[in-house]
């Protein structure tokens, strides 16, 4: 008897040591359906869950931006180590919460405040969007390209700047038109923004949105889009062009196992920052994972001949994408796409010649790149 | 001139939701019933609508039971606002966040499908016209109409003079349902094509206050809801020349003027004088 009761509580304890895990818990600000950021969050979650069989992991979804802090506390009472707040709204919050609970390690989405126990980390499109924009600018019959942005914001500001960065090299009269309707997720303003934008003759569409709503609206009217954050070219997949994707998972494994190996503790986040981009396969083109450009649009872009401004050789636009990808899918990229000399659409010069724009930069910028058209609050004279 | 045309094809597209929405609380509030409970109802057939019509294929089963959802929604709020008398702004306003719950829960596994088989988005706004028109006849040259503006206007009378009260307003109350149902499978099946939890985005809210703009007349009802869908559309076609904010604001803010004048007013206009007052037999 006294053998069994030992042989018992010996498995108990193995057992007890096998459950104990790193415990990770993440605040999001949206629905974990919103089939945009929320959603991405989760999707990298799990993967993360699947990948370390030593994490352990709890969401609480729908947080006002306002209102991180009790939740904060809460997830420290249930004991978790790790805790990822996924909005920039977040940032004051998770920075009293670092102050407030020394011990729990904090990682930050988006924003630009670090404590020595907490980190931040962004997964960027700026180097997709200037792709998206190479392809767009080719496509495009009518040279004006329509743009649903949610909030004038400097994040959006550098995306489509990019965006426009790359319709500009292969097409130089080409517009991008810009319709803001302050709203991350509103699929009646975003279908409505896409309404308005087709009556002024766009033709290809790309937004910031969390919903499929303008890629539905554009493909109603048989137009091309580019999908975003989420993969949506199954919503249209004759008009969903490409598009860009956010693969979160790779950061949080990599920030989870570092912390679980020791490498990352609560003295030493002051410096971590992830800005993580195509070399760290953070991100991916494409409006699905593993398909860049819709077959359907590879035959006009090889199709479309133009020069690159690099190496003076007459290629396809098709293969400019490609050599513009691959310079910059590397773990040290050969290129970007906000190397100077760039100037902005009021001819002042932002970026000078042979200078890269630093992420200090990228994160502050307001200006706007020629060819875009609309309303662009802060921009600077 | 076609740009004109253009913005008049949009601003009817984007009313169609809010006329049949507010059509069918015009008739629930000319039989004494106030419900708030629209944005949840439009959400709850939004849902249905696109559900029955991704698993049948049939784009018109699925405004069956959009039309059928909102109608079981509404019944809810009839039998805790006529049986149980409760008030009806918090019955409403219940049903309202239990509407978008609920379909934002039970939605969880549609969001994201294309619909295979969209309708065209007139159909709706043409069934929509059509309605306001019917509606309007019934409402003063039917028999039927006089019911229910009576039971409206005086519950204690027409039930003196053997009117069925509660059958009237229960039968109000499920059409207006049925009528913010048909609202939400018009943007599940035709303005989006799509389900997304929240789709409504407030559209409800804009017809509860349309009722009252138009001054529970159904025919002004159709200008009303182009007007607010023109305001709609020209926020962003004008974008650039005028602040965006502003345009968007514009139906909000005269709800607002709009609800503040009729509260100046002693009498409100046109307002049914049982509106919002649980009828009890016996009392006064």
């Amino acid at each position: 008897m006294k053998r069994w009761l030992f042989i018992a509580a010996v498995l108990a304890n193995l057992g007890f040591a096998q459950t104990e895990k790193l415990k990770a818990c993440f605040i999001y600000v949206g629905p974990v359906g919103d089939y945009g950021w929320t959603n991405a969050h989760d999707e990298g979650r799990r993967l993360a869950e699947k990948a370390l069989p030593w994490l352990e992991t709890k969401f609480v979804e729908s947080v006002p931006e306002a209102q991180a802090g009790p939740f904060i506390d809460k997830f420290v009472q249930e004991g978790c180590k790790v805790i990822f707040t996924t909005s920039f709204g977040f940032m004051d919050g998770t920075l009293e919460a670092a102050k407030k609970y020394p011990d729990v390690i904090f990682a930050h989405a988006s924003g630009f405040k670090r404590a020595p126990n907490m980190a931040t980390y962004m997964a960027d499109f700026y180097q997709i969007y200037y792709l998206n924009g190479l392809v767009a600018g080719a496509l495009t019959k009518s040279g004006k390209i329509g743009y649903v942005g949610a909030f004038p914001i400097p994040e959006l500001k550098r995306h489509i700047s990019a965006f426009a960065l790359g319709i500009r090299e292969v097409n130089p009269q080409a517009s991008v038109n810009v319709k803001w309707i302050n709203a991350w997720y509103d699929p009646a303003k975003a279908s409505e923004a896409t309404e308005a934008l087709i009556a002024e003759g766009n033709d290809i569409f790309a937004f910031t949105e969390d919903s499929p709503s303008v890629i539905q609206t554009a493909a109603k009217k048989k137009l091309m889009s580019f999908s975003h954050y989420s993969p949506m070219h199954k919503f249209a997949p004759d008009y969903v062009v490409s598009g860009q994707l956010v693969h979160w998972d790779k950061i949080y494994i990599d920030f989870l196992t570092k912390v679980h190996n020791g490498t990352y503790t609560n003295k030493n986040l002051e410096k971590v920052d992830y800005w993580w981009l195509l070399g760290e396969k953070a991100v991916e083109m494409g409006g699905q994972a593993g398909m860049p450009i819709n077959p359907k649009y590879i035959p006009a872009l090889k199709a479309k001949m133009v020069k690159d401004r690099l190496t003076g050789k007459t290629v396809s636009v098709y293969d400019l994408v490609m050599s513009r990808w691959k310079a910059m899918a590397q773990a040290k990229p050969t290129f970007d796409p906000f190397t100077g000399p760039i100037k902005d659409r009021n001819g002042v010069v932002r970026v000078a010649p042979g200078k890269i724009m630093s992420i200090g930069e990228l994160n502050s910028m307001e200006w706007a790149a020629p060819g875009i058209v609309g309303a662009w609050p802060n921009e600077p004279k | 001139m076609e740009e004109i045309f253009s913005a008049l094809a949009r601003a009817m597209a984007f009313g169609t939701p809010i006329l049949l929405a507010a059509l069918g609380e015009v008739v629930v509030e000319r039989a004494g019933v106030v419900n708030l409970g629209v944005e949840g109802m439009m959400a709850v057939g939004a849902l249905a609508a696109f559900a029955a019509a991704q698993t049948s294929g049939n784009p018109f089963l699925g405004v069956v039971a959009g039309v059928l959802a909102g109608g079981i929604a509404a019944s809810a709020h009839a039998f805790v606002s006529v049986n149980l008398r409760a008030n009806q702004f918090v019955s409403g306003l219940a049903l309202t966040m239990l509407g978008l719950g609920l379909s934002g829960l039970l939605g969880n596994k549609y969001v994201g499908a294309p619909l295979e088989h969209p309708l065209a988005e007139t159909g709706f706004t043409w069934a929509a016209v059509v309605l306001s028109i019917v509606i309007w006849l019934v409402l003063y040259f039917t028999r039927t109409g006089l019911v229910v503006r009576s039971v409206g206007e005086n519950p204690a009378a027409a039930d003196a003079l053997g009117l069925e009260v509660y059958l009237v307003r229960y039968g109000a109350t499920i059409f207006g349902g049925m009528m913010a149902g048909l609202a939400g499978a018009f943007l599940s099946l035709a303005y989006r094509p799509s389900w997304s939890d929240g789709m409504t985005s407030g559209l409800g809210w804009i017809a509860v206050a349309l009722t009252i703009f138009v001054a529970w007349e159904s025919i002004r009802a159709v200008f009303g809801a182009f007007f607010f869908g023109l305001l709609y559309h020209l926020a962003f076609r004008l974008q650039g020349r005028l602040p965006s904010e502003m345009l968007l604001a514009l139906p909000y803010l005269l709800v607002i003027v709009v609800l503040t004048l009729a509260a100046l007013r002693r009498r409100q206009g046109n307002a049914p004088e049982g509106l919002g007052l649980p009828y009890e037999r016996g009392t006064r």
